[in-house]
């Protein structure tokens, strides 16, 4: 006999030690299946081209997600620095004390408003 | 693409060969229903969107890599035991077993108890047989005779050779045979 004959003769005998799986079993394996088929995803076709499962999709916009949230933060930081550097408010206030007190950095004698002004003012 | 009933059905037929597949390897009943829940969510989660014809193999391979990650992480816990093995190839028995074993069509379930016990018995032999061959002979022997995978889809499941998977089926089938004829087993 050969190796094809011999393993088809012992074929049932495994076909039927499947068949004889315990009760408890069969209650897990059908469990374990119906676990499964819930992490079916009906499978996406994108623009046409390729097809892929819903799950892996689902993985993709998950990751982008994810990726944006991890750069929120540098993003705040970045918008915080920019705010702070297009602030051109002059502090008045500071700028009269340091005036009434002659404590003016030499800079702004420098400033052509700032002299013309201080002309017109004596 | 497969649908999800294509699926259901697929698992369905496939879930108690492939627990049992496991249990030959792992000798482990809960071990080898971890492995089989793994393989079908690995195959309902990635491959849906394959067609379902693509399915067997698949899933076969899937399998095979969850009993793999089983002795992989058995070891790595430490408590891995080195199968013995009493059907190892290259025994001295020269002769070939499979010229002298008698072997008859396997008919339904008998009717007399004596002989649903002889046949559970020799079920029974039949499974510690299986499960006491090397891995690779197993493995090879049950992809390709259980399974109906031909030679080069078991050999891209094992990630070997079609010549090595020849000779894992042949060394299993002759090691088999060798068994059952010495306990004089007739199928």
């Amino acid at each position: 006999m050969n190796e094809k004959d011999f393993a088809a003769k012992l074929k049932p005998w495994l076909d039927r030690s499947a068949t004889q799986v315990g009760e408890l079993e069969a209650t897990r394996l059908k469990a374990a299946r119906l676990r499964a088929l819930d992490a079916y995803r009906e499978p996406v076709s994108i623009l046409g081209l390729a097809t892929v499962n819903g799950g892996v999709l689902e993985n993709a916009r998950y990751t982008l997600l994810q990726r944006g949230l991890m750069i929120l933060p540098l993003l705040a930081l970045v918008a915080a620095l920019t705010v702070q550097s297009i602030d051109t408010d002059v502090d008045l206030g500071e700028i009269d004390a340091q005036l009434l007190t002659q404590e003016l950095p030499p800079d702004a004698y420098l400033d052509q408003e700032f002299r013309s002004w201080l002309g017109s003012s004596r | 693409m497969a649908t999800q009933k294509e699926l259901s059905d697929f698992l369905a037929q496939v879930e108690r060969r492939a627990f049992k597949q496991a249990v030959f390897a792992v000798h482990d009943d809960a071990a080898a229903l971890d492995i089989v829940q793994d393989a079908m969510l690995k195959l309902a989660e990635k491959y849906s969107a394959r067609p379902h014809t693509e399915f067997p193999m698949l899933f076969q391979r899937i399998l095979q890599n969850a009993i793999r990650d089983h002795f992989r992480r058995a070891k790595v816990r430490g408590t891995y035991s080195t199968q013995l093995s009493s059907l190892g190839a290259g025994g001295d028995d020269e002769s070939d077993p499979l010229d002298t074993l008698d072997v008859e069509d396997v008919g339904n379930v008998p009717d007399s108890p004596a002989a649903r016990f002889e046949q559970a018995e020799v079920m029974a032999f039949i499974e510690d047989a299986v499960k006491a061959l090397p891995d690779r002979q197993r493995e090879a022997f049950l992809l390709r005779y259980w399974e109906e995978l031909d030679v080069s889809e078991t050999a891209k499941v094992m990630g070997c050779s079609e010549g090595s998977v020849k000779t894992h089926c042949s060394r299993a089938t002759h090691a088999l045979a060798k068994v059952l004829r010495a306990k004089g087993i007739t199928l």
